[in-house]
């Protein structure tokens, strides 16, 4: 304990692991390989690395110092730094208190799938039969068995936003056991936390590298992995594939939450926190790029059975129709065979042409799907296993890791609320578990909401928007804060006060002139294109059907409500500051 | 006499042939997908399984009308392809009266894991064009799966709450009861350390550094 009693980190290395296990999370998984597919394939690193470069190493190194400066949680810190800017943290423990909200629902339904990985036939790999025992239920016949899976059985999805039923009880009992592990972990403060990271940190990449092997050595695989790495230069001069490199890299650090600020806070003073902001970061990307290697050859396996039981559908059905024997036609000649007898039997052929027509195999689409989210990682993943060998295995093995990348962020997440809140003298006079265990309930009650039947189109409107433009705002004037309120030559004297030497100018141009550019940029490309997209829709499972709505009034309410919440705490604590230092000279000028 | 005996039976067959006429009547297809579903170990379709065919067919007739005695000439099958599909009519025994769709289907409905059997087939490589295959009813536990493994976790993780928060009060009070025998034995021995003194100076709060930071 140092000397004004606030708890340490027992080793740096505890540091280094709970900032790489909140910043390697689910996005690494399932946003970055879908960002790779729709920009080209490879050539999305360049960007990805540039803006790496530009914004996201800077931005991460200037919130460590902060955090480890100050020693307080993120109100406090940006208290000290300007009493105006208390404003900052409070926005950012209010985008925290949203995005814990709703990540630990995505932890519960982890949990879910987890649980049903142990039985001898995986729930999501066969259609439930109806009552009639003639087929599989209707629902499940258009879908396919793991997507009914998900928005049946999972969700139990409505078929709007308006329409709400009951909670899912299953979801309910998931999200409570998702928030008392939360809560397991954070109890003692940094002492439970920084035990617990060594477990998140590090075994994510042993599943992902068993998968690696796994997935490299499927059937199919090498198309998945050519498609990935042959790069399509010409998406490099769209703008939106920089626009969205810039995003990734921002969001996948996890810049603006405060978390990042409140690890800090539990820093030693001289901590060598520049070699470790590189190191996270680098690992953060590396990660990134490692798992879409794996998600690739996945693709690639998923896409060539696709295509494989295509063929062999056009194969049976040519074998029918014309009554062929069975071996006449093999899966490599079903092509020149549908030639052969369009020209031979025109009138026959008329009859299914149809069916030939929309039944149509290509593995180039079947590649060029493109999915990303939970649809990725509940959805298509989950459909890969079920065709493994072994598949309760690898199950059992993917959910996990899921669940474990999911934990490590929410321990970042609780973190960022906890810590800033604690500073306060009122708080402190609670105990630290009392505290921590309001706030995990809190969170729980009103996380409950997302398992009722509509949760999941407000868990959507909660993705999308609750944590988006505020960080952006957020980070913006955290930059333009700090290089131009308290000054670079001062954050300079700092960091040489921690660390013993002064940043050299690359991170000084990337702070006064480089980022704070790169996020107006981005802020106002975020305008445009929510103005420009007009009513803002989502996708309702309509039966099967996956349909686009537009939200309804109230909807569309709560995403502003979301979004003013967080920015407008800002400029309200600036007045509010601004109010009583007018009170206090006042009082003075009296006295 | 027996001019008459073969007149009479190919007038029967001629008629019997006639009876079978694809997509039209009573008629059923029936599709045989034998390499599909044996492989190297396929058997090579001939006269012989024809025969077998029709004796379990005869067989499930039999076995649904309770007795009625079909016979394996009372199923006249028909354009038989290289793809091991045909149609077949099924006739009374003794008559040449065809035997109504429906009949048919819950007769072979009723026997379809026979006939399979006999087949060395399932339901997706022997199949008879219109008739549905009954699935398996799911079997459902009393208990799901998932919820002894979610029982297990919760457990598991309750019990570690548990004591991580009753462990420090153990401990406190552990070291409450330790702290009080070691007060008795000093006052017992009366001795006054410096230690004690000092705390009966007074507390100069001029080099404090408490308000080093805005209050908030």
């Amino acid at each position: 304990m140092e000397k004004d009693g606030r708890p340490n980190w027992d080793s740096p290395m505890q540091f280094v692991l709970a900032c790489v296990s909140y910043a390697v999370g689910l996005g690494n998984v399932w946003r970055f390989p879908y960002l790779c597919q729709l920009h080209g394939g490879g050539g999305f690193l360049i960007p990805y690395l540039i803006m790496l470069l530009l914004e996201g190493l800077p931005l991460f190194y200037m919130e460590l110092a902060i955090g480890q400066k100050m020693r307080l949680g993120s109100i406090g810190a940006w208290t000290s730094i300007s009493p105006y800017l208390g404003g900052l943290g409070l926005a950012s423990v209010v985008t925290s208190v949203y995005l814990c909200l709703y990540y630990n629902v995505i932890n519960a339904w982890s949990f879910w799938y987890l649980f049903h990985s142990f039985q001898s036939v995986l729930p999501w790999a066969v259609c439930p039969i109806n009552s009639n025992r003639t087929g599989p239920t209707e629902e499940c016949e258009v879908a396919t068995p793991t997507q009914y899976f998900f928005y049946r059985e999972t969700l139990n999805i409505s078929s709007s936003i308006e329409e709400n039923g009951g909670i899912h009880t299953g979801q309910a009992l998931c999200l409570v056991l998702a928030w008392a592990i939360t809560y397991l972990f954070i109890v003692r403060g940094v002492k439970s936390t920084g035990k617990v990271v060594y477990f998140t940190a590090t075994f994510p990449y042993l599943v992902l590298f068993i998968y690696l092997i796994r997935g490299v050595t499927l059937h199919g695989a090498i198309n998945g992995l050519k498609y990935m790495f042959t790069p399509k230069m010409a998406e490099l001069a769209n703008p939106r594939a920089w626009i969205n490199a810039a995003t990734q890299i921002f969001f996948s650090l996890g810049l603006g939450f405060g978390s990042l600020i409140a690890f800090a806070s539990y820093n030693q003073h001289n901590n060598n926190f520049q070699n470790q902001a590189i190191v996270v970061s680098l690992i953060n990307s590396g990660t990134s790029i490692f798992a879409s290697i794996v998600t690739f050859a996945i693709y690639g396996f998923k896409a060539t059975l696709n295509y494989e039981n295509c063929l062999d559908r056009m194969r049976l059905l040519l074998l029918n129709t014309f009554d062929l024997a069975e071996d006449a036609i093999s899966m490599d000649s079903v092509l020149e065979w549908t030639e052969k007898l369009n020209t031979t039997y025109p009138e026959q052929f008329a009859q299914i042409a149809d069916k030939v027509r929309e039944g149509e195999c290509n593995l180039e689409k079947e590649l060029d799907t493109a999915v990303e989210g939970t649809g990725l990682a509940f959805i298509v993943y989950s459909e890969a296993i079920k065709n493994m060998p072994l598949p309760q295995l690898w199950s059992v093995l993917y959910f996990f890791m899921l669940l474990l990348l999911g934990m490590g962020s929410m321990l970042g997440n609780v973190t960022a609320i906890i810590t800033p809140l604690r500073d306060f003298k009122i708080m402190s006079r609670m105990s630290n578990e009392l505290f921590s265990g309001l706030v995990c309930v809190f969170c729980l009650l009103l996380g409950l909401g997302f398992t009722t039947t509509s949760g999941n189109y407000w868990f959507t409107i909660f993705n999308d928007y609750a944590a988006t433009f505020s960080l952006l705002f957020i980070v913006l004037i955290e930059v333009i804060a700090v290089s131009y309120i308290y000054g670079i030559k001062r954050f300079e004297k700092d960091i040489e006060d921690m660390l013993g030497h002064r940043p050299n100018w690359y991170w000084k141009i990337m702070w006064a002139v480089t980022s704070p550019l790169l996020l107006i940029g981005l802020f106002i490309f975020y305008i445009i294109n929510y103005i420009q997209g007009g009513t803002p829709t989502y996708q309702a499972w309509n039966k099967e059907l996956v349909t686009v709505t537009e939200y309804p009034v109230f909807g569309q309410v709560f995403i502003v409500l979301l979004l003013v919440s967080s920015v407008s705490c800002v400029p309200l604590t600036a007045l509010y500051a601004f109010c009583r230092k007018r009170k206090d000279r006042a009082y003075e000028k009296q006295v | 006499m027996l001019e008459k005996i073969l007149l009479l039976l190919s007038l029967s067959l001629s008629v019997a042939e006639g009876l079978c006429k694809p997509g039209v009547g009573e008629a059923y297809k029936v599709r045989f997908s034998i390499k599909t579903a044996l492989g190297d170990q396929a058997y090579p379709w001939n006269k012989n399984e024809m025969f077998l065919f029709r004796a379990a067919l005869a067989f499930a007739m039999r076995d649904f009308t309770n007795g009625e005695e079909f016979g394996v000439s009372d199923i006249h099958p028909c354009n038989e392809t290289q793809r091991v599909s045909f149609w077949f009519v099924v006739t009374r025994p003794k008559t040449m009266d065809l035997v109504d769709k429906g009949t048919v289907e819950m007769a072979i409905k009723k026997s379809r894991n026979r006939i399979n059997g006999a087949f060395l087939l399932t339901d997706k490589t022997l199949e008879f064009d219109g008739i549905y295959p009954t699935l398996a009813a799911p079997v459902s536990p009393d208990t799901p799966p998932w919820l002894i493994v979610f029982g297990v976790v919760m457990g598991a993780v309750s019990v570690g709450i548990i004591a991580l928060l009753v462990y420090p009060l153990v401990q406190r009070k552990l070291k409450k009861n330790m702290d009080a025998d070691d007060e008795d034995s000093d006052e017992e021995t009366g001795v006054k350390t410096a230690e004690n003194g000092a705390n009966d100076g007074i507390y100069n709060s001029t080099f404090s550094d408490d308000e080093r930071f805005t209050q908030m």
